[in-house]
């Protein structure tokens, strides 16, 4: 008996010994598990030159913001750090290729982030599959681009929020005609309009006419003129940024006076230097907006934004942003040294980006999934508000 | 009918600006045999400096138009001089003065992005004259008049000048043979210098007109213009500035009524198929003299 008590003294303590080490070494063990320190460096692929460079350096720019934001507040683990080393592309397929090429063949390069134009990221997308490198798209809308683990897209499919602003639209503004100018080479834009006339057409609004344009198209008064010969109660203009301002500018140089409405592609403030009076009242979807999101992230980024930048941050900036913490999150959720396929794996089972402008982020397939969109107007004195119909 | 006649007056404008573009980029490359890559920058070059002349500096519309003119001239003769005259001196011939302009084009591409921050721009609204004028049934703005009015200007000036004066027989001699103009008794540096600017200020004028139409002032601005333009100097005939304004109208009308009555996706086609069909079966153009060779 007396050995038997020995032996559970003996295992007791044996017990209590294991215990005690195991609280103690706990924490240091979950401090082994997580992203071991270090820096750690995405490729961008730039696009601040170009003809998309106004919205290339708002995309640039919320991601150094976010990057810094990153690395002051330890957000990764103490010790860990992003960089981001930068390659231009212009916009152009070839150069951008040629970037993400060089981007793989730099071992110290854990993720890439790239691409405005669809046609782009949809070359970009079989170079990151083949070289198995995570690859976060930040601007590209066209369905079909994710594919998980190693491409994923901060970005919001065309459709939801054109739909929300659509239905408004009809229902506030009651048009009995509508007729739509669309991009003939943008197939994401070509989405845009079809949800929204599918809209229309089931509020019993007929579509007068339909006005193809080109993207690299500057002069629109012949296309004006087009749409104005169709009488309609109002137009919807569905094309790429450059295109849209000229529309709206020239329809409205030639005196039509109806209801116009456009995509978020005339929030960013220099459409409105540029512009002016003419974008004033045009109602547009947007996700995030400087003067209309007012979550407390949304507020402190504004706030850095501006200081950083001296302007306002736009929606295309918010997205940059956005991007940078997605893979931000991906690292912070991996153990120890991550490898490319380690991060892509990580990202790819993201179900939310936990910080985000946007009250929520869900990530659906590798698909940012925006639920909450804003309809905004620019004001006579160059500010966005919540759009009122008039 | 209204629309018909709308869209004609628009298609006449726009046409116009392929036109005065075209005027430039013909006669240097009559005059001094230079098929100049470069040409369309100074469009930019020209729409850039007169927006600014007005944003930075608040001069009217006229000014902003001269500052433009002669910003396109003056960088013509600079690109003629450091680039284009070394070549001549060494009689390098066609290909080198082409692989040279297109170098500059290049060069002054990229500069006009850094000095335009890559952004497409806008003349005020209050900078120009931005009402529309009641014609008949129809509304005509402003600018398309002056735009118009601006080509039938330049066309006879320019003709005037080649067909009927001294300083325009020098020219024609120069751009047939620059020797014996010179053995002849004709300045031809000076001939070549007068050339340069003139066309560098036809396509300037282009380029803020244009800048100004389209409410788009950027570094891209010069690269529509020039293969429209382009277009309009090979149907018109390279050595007659009539033929490239009517050819630059014409193909303004068609390339409007193309996307009003067939569609847009057919509108490049049409036009760049009529300058193939011109290329084959009528190389010297409309109004192009059968003596006139430079290929």
């Amino acid at each position: 008996m007396t050995r038997m008590n020995t032996v559970f003294a003996g295992l007791s303590r044996a017990v209590a010994v294991t215990a005690t080490a195991g609280a103690l070494l706990g924490p240091m063990q979950a401090k082994a598990a997580a992203l071991a320190p270090g820096e750690y460096t995405i490729g961008f692929v730039t696009e601040n030159t170009g003809p998309l460079a106004a919205a290339g350096l708002s995309y640039y720019h919320g991601a150094q913001l976010a990057v810094d934001e990153i690395n002051a507040a330890s957000w990764m683990g103490q010790g860990s750090k992003l960089k981001l080393s930068e390659k231009e592309s212009g916009s152009d397929a070839a150069r951008a290729v040629q970037a993400l090429s060089q981007f793989v063949a730099d071992r110290n390069v854990i993720a890439t982030t790239c691409c405005i134009l669809s046609p782009v990221a949809g070359a970009m997308k079989p170079v990151a599959l083949n070289a198995k490198i995570p690859l976060v798209l930040y601007g590209a809308t066209m369905p079909g681009l994710p594919q998980l683990p190693y491409v994923t897209s901060i970005v919001g499919l065309p459709g939801p929020q054109e739909v929300t602003m659509t239905k408004r639209l009809a229902e506030t503004l009651k048009p009995k005609t509508v007729t739509y100018f669309v991009n003939a080479d943008n197939e994401a834009f070509q989405g845009r309009f079809k949800a929204a006339q599918k809209v229309m057409e089931d509020a019993g609004v007929k579509t007068n006419g339909v006005v193809s344009i080109l993207s690299a198209d500057t002069d629109f008064t012949a296309p004006a003129t087009q749409a104005m010969g169709t009488n309609p109660d109002m137009i919807m203009v569905w094309t790429t940024q450059t295109p849209a301002g000229g529309i709206i500018a020239a329809l409205r140089a030639r005196g039509y006076k109806g209801h116009v409405s456009a995509s978020d592609v005339i929030s960013p403030p220099p459409m409105f230097k540029k512009i002016g009076a003419p974008l004033a009242g045009v109602p547009f979807p947007v996700l995030f907006s400087a003067e209309m999101s007012t979550t407390a992230a949304a507020k402190k980024f504004i706030d850095e934004y501006q200081k950083r930048f001296k302007e306002l941050p736009d929606a295309y900036a918010a997205q940059g942003y956005t991007a940078m913490y997605l893979i931000a999150q991906g690292l912070k959720s991996t153990d120890g040294k991550p490898t490319r396929e380690g991060l892509a794996q990580a990202i790819a089972s993201i179900k939310t980006i936990e910080h985000n402008l946007y009250d929520g982020l869900p990530m659906k397939e590798g698909q940012a999934d925006y639920q909450k969109s804003l309809i905004g107007a620019w004001s006579p004195d160059g500010k966005v508000v919540a759009w009122e119909p008039k | 009918m209204q629309l018909f006649l709308e869209q004609l007056v628009n298609g006449w404008a726009l046409g116009s600006l392929y036109a005065l573009f075209g005027i430039g980029f013909g006669l240097v490359f009559s005059t001094l045999g230079i098929l100049n890559a470069a040409h369309g920058t100074y469009a930019s070059w020209a729409a850039i400096l007169g927006y600014y002349a007005v944003e930075r500096f608040g001069l009217p519309f006229p000014a902003a138009i001269a500052v433009g003119v002669l910003g396109g001239g003056f960088l013509a003769v600079l690109v003629d001089q450091i680039g284009f005259q070394p070549l001549r001196a060494k009689k390098a011939g066609m290909l080198g003065a082409l692989i040279t302009s297109i170098a500059f084009w290049i060069i002054l591409d990229s500069v006009a992005g850094f000095a335009t921050q890559q952004q497409s721009l806008a003349f005020p609204a209050s900078s120009y004259p931005n009402q529309m004028v009641p014609i008949g049934s129809i509304m005509v703005p402003q600018m398309q008049i002056i735009t118009i009015l601006s080509l039938l200007v330049c066309t006879v000036g320019i003709y005037v000048l080649i067909q009927k004066t001294r300083i325009g027989a020098a020219m024609r001699a120069v751009g047939w043979n620059e020797v014996a103009a010179g053995l002849g008794g004709v300045d031809a540096r000076m001939v070549i210098l007068l050339t340069a600017f003139l066309a560098g200020a036809t396509s300037g004028l282009a380029g803020v007109l244009g800048g100004i139409s389209t409410a788009n002032v950027s570094f891209t601005l010069g690269e529509g213009l020039m293969l429209k333009g382009f277009a309009a100097v090979v149907v018109g005939g390279f050595d007659d500035v009539r033929g490239t304004a009517i050819a630059g109208i014409c193909l303004g009308i068609i390339e409007v009524f193309v996307a009003q009555y067939i569609s847009t996706a057919l509108r490049d086609g049409v036009t760049y198929s009529l300058l193939l069909v011109f290329l084959i079966a009528r190389p010297r153009g409309l109004f192009g003299s059968a003596s006139f060779m430079r290929a």
